[in-house]
């Protein structure tokens, strides 16, 4: 007797394409709206004319005296979105490391198969790493901004909460899916049950945790930049003060060198990645 | 000691029981005179540091490096944090002593390369190593030469054979290949679907015996002893 075809991968579908035409259907979009006006095609002319020649010099005269030069205000600019990321990416593997190895349930269990106990331990700690990673860093920056006022350790503080619950999601999830063998070889061997999880499964998923790093660093830099626009002072400060002054070709810099920064970052973390995980 | 028998005779499973890896259904097992199960987890990793064991499939870590692995033979007599300094900061004794048995199995040269970037027949014989670093009294090995070609797993088992002699170890080795156990072992125990069928030399085995080994398996299993 042939047996029935399964379904419910189509069925999954089908339901899926009506979730999203419902959402679009109950969002009533005014497609009219998108349709720009005369100034707004002018604007956009002039934004787009600017990608061509951006800007070697600040498009403004008369600025006060002690203004630094625009290479250098660039460049500090630059730094600062980078050092923004790095310390808020180091502060998030401090706490998203510990949280990681608490979200493997092999770090809770007796042996190497998980039991209730585990399962209950790992979900606790998932549950904190989802709570961490379910607010945006902008949004976490706000509620600091709220907390604290104007300070630049809040970027810090932004960026290392979100991404401290996405890297202890992603470990834990590596260090769950490392084969049972090695751990068990180990134990074999006679390593406490810490020994064999922190060699045989901590240890083997290091290259692969290395490589992710790498990867939200760039993720960082991005984050950076963009809480500029709340006040902080990088490089999407710059973007924002110069986008509302209008000098576009400022603008274009900017952008173009966060571009650069990010293709040179992942350049660099592609070969890393190739390195440890190879 | 070899045990032969079928995929699924239980033959990986009573060698894990045998290292206190398996819980006991019925039965007792005695190291010395005391029953394992009433060993507290500190004395079950003495006796297991006192066991070497050869995993199928080597039990190496990757990403780490032949000292470092063969190191791990000696976890059971460390700590935790010397677990750490020991892969961390290895002394020069450690090196010294890992180096030499590295040299007996004939790798002297690899001390420092990545686990993963071995073949498999170096990596079997790092595992020898660690055996060998380990300084154990007995030696278990699980299918030792299952993924080897023929002429490579007689000399692993001649390696086995000589290393044992020399250093006073029990052994006692999982196979699944008759000829090699004939050849290499002076006693055997047949295991199918869990149960002794013959315990004594490969001499005194009937071919009948042999054939009710391996005739085609029927009924259930051993649950755990899939890869047995």
């Amino acid at each position: 007797m042939s047996e029935r075809p399964d379904r419910r991968g189509s069925r999954a579908l089908l339901l899926t394409a009506l979730l999203i035409a419902l959402a679009f259907w109950s969002l009533e979009l005014p497609w009219s709206g998108l349709k720009p006006n005369a100034g707004g095609l002018k604007l956009l002319a002039e934004f787009l004319s600017s990608a061509l020649h951006p800007a070697l010099d600040y498009q403004t005269t008369g600025l006060p005296a002690g203004t630094p030069p625009f290479a250098l205000a660039l460049v500090t600019s630059l730094l600062r979105t980078l050092a923004f990321a790095a310390a808020g990416l180091a502060l998030s593997l401090v706490l998203g490391l510990p949280l990681g190895l608490a979200c493997s349930e092999h770090l809770w269990s007796g042996s190497t198969h998980p039991g209730r106990a585990a399962r209950l331990g790992a979900g606790s700690a998932r549950l904190i790493a989802a709570l961490l990673r379910s607010v945006h860093e902008l949004l976490w920056a706000v509620l600091f901004l709220a907390a604290l006022g104007l300070v630049p350790a809040l970027s810090v503080l932004a960026i290392a909460m979100t991404y401290a619950g996405t890297l202890a999601k992603l470990f834990g999830e590596l260090l769950d899916e490392q084969t049972e063998q090695r751990e068990d070889a180990l134990q074999l061997l006679g390593a406490t049950r810490l020994g064999a999880f922190g060699f045989g499964r901590v240890i083997p998923a290091l290259p692969a945790l290395l490589a992710y790093t790498f990867y939200r660093f760039e993720c960082a830099v991005r984050s950076a930049a963009v809480l500029g626009f709340i006040g902080l002072p990088t490089l999407g400060l710059r973007v924002k003060l110069a986008f509302e002054n209008r000098h576009f070709e400022e603008v274009w810099t900017y952008l173009y060198v966060l571009v650069a920064l990010v293709v040179a970052l992942e350049l660099w973390s592609a070969r890393l990645r190739q390195r440890f995980v190879a | 000691m070899a045990l032969i028998g079928p995929s699924g005779a239980g033959k990986t499973t009573l060698l894990r029981a045998l290292a206190g890896g398996v819980p006991l259904k019925s039965g007792t097992l005695l190291h010395g005179e005391q029953d394992f199960a009433t060993r507290s987890a500190r004395e079950v990793r003495e006796v297991r540091a006192a066991l070497g064991f050869i995993h199928q499939d080597h039990g190496l870590v990757p990403a780490l490096s032949v000292l470092q692995n063969i190191s791990f033979g000696r976890l059971g007599s460390r700590g935790f944090l010397g677990a750490l300094r020991m892969l961390a900061w290895p002394s020069r004794e450690e090196q010294r002593n890992v180096l030499a048995a590295l040299e007996r199995v004939g790798l002297g040269s690899k001390l420092f390369a990545r686990v993963e970037n071995l073949s498999g027949g170096e990596a079997q014989r790092v595992a020898i190593a660690r055996a060998l670093h380990q300084l154990p009294c007995a030696l278990l090995c699980d299918e030792p030469v299952s993924s080897v070609d023929p002429e490579r797993a007689r000399s692993v088992l001649g390696l086995l054979g000589s290393l044992a002699g020399e250093q006073g170890w029990s052994q006692v080795c999982s196979l699944h290949d008759v000829e090699l156990a004939v050849d290499h072992f002076d006693r055997w125990i047949g295991l199918r679907e869990g149960r002794v069928l013959f315990d004594g030399s490969p001499t005194e085995t009937s071919q009948v015996e042999l054939d009710e080994l391996f005739a085609a398996t029927k009924g259930p299993r051993l649950g755990n002893a899939s890869k047995a």
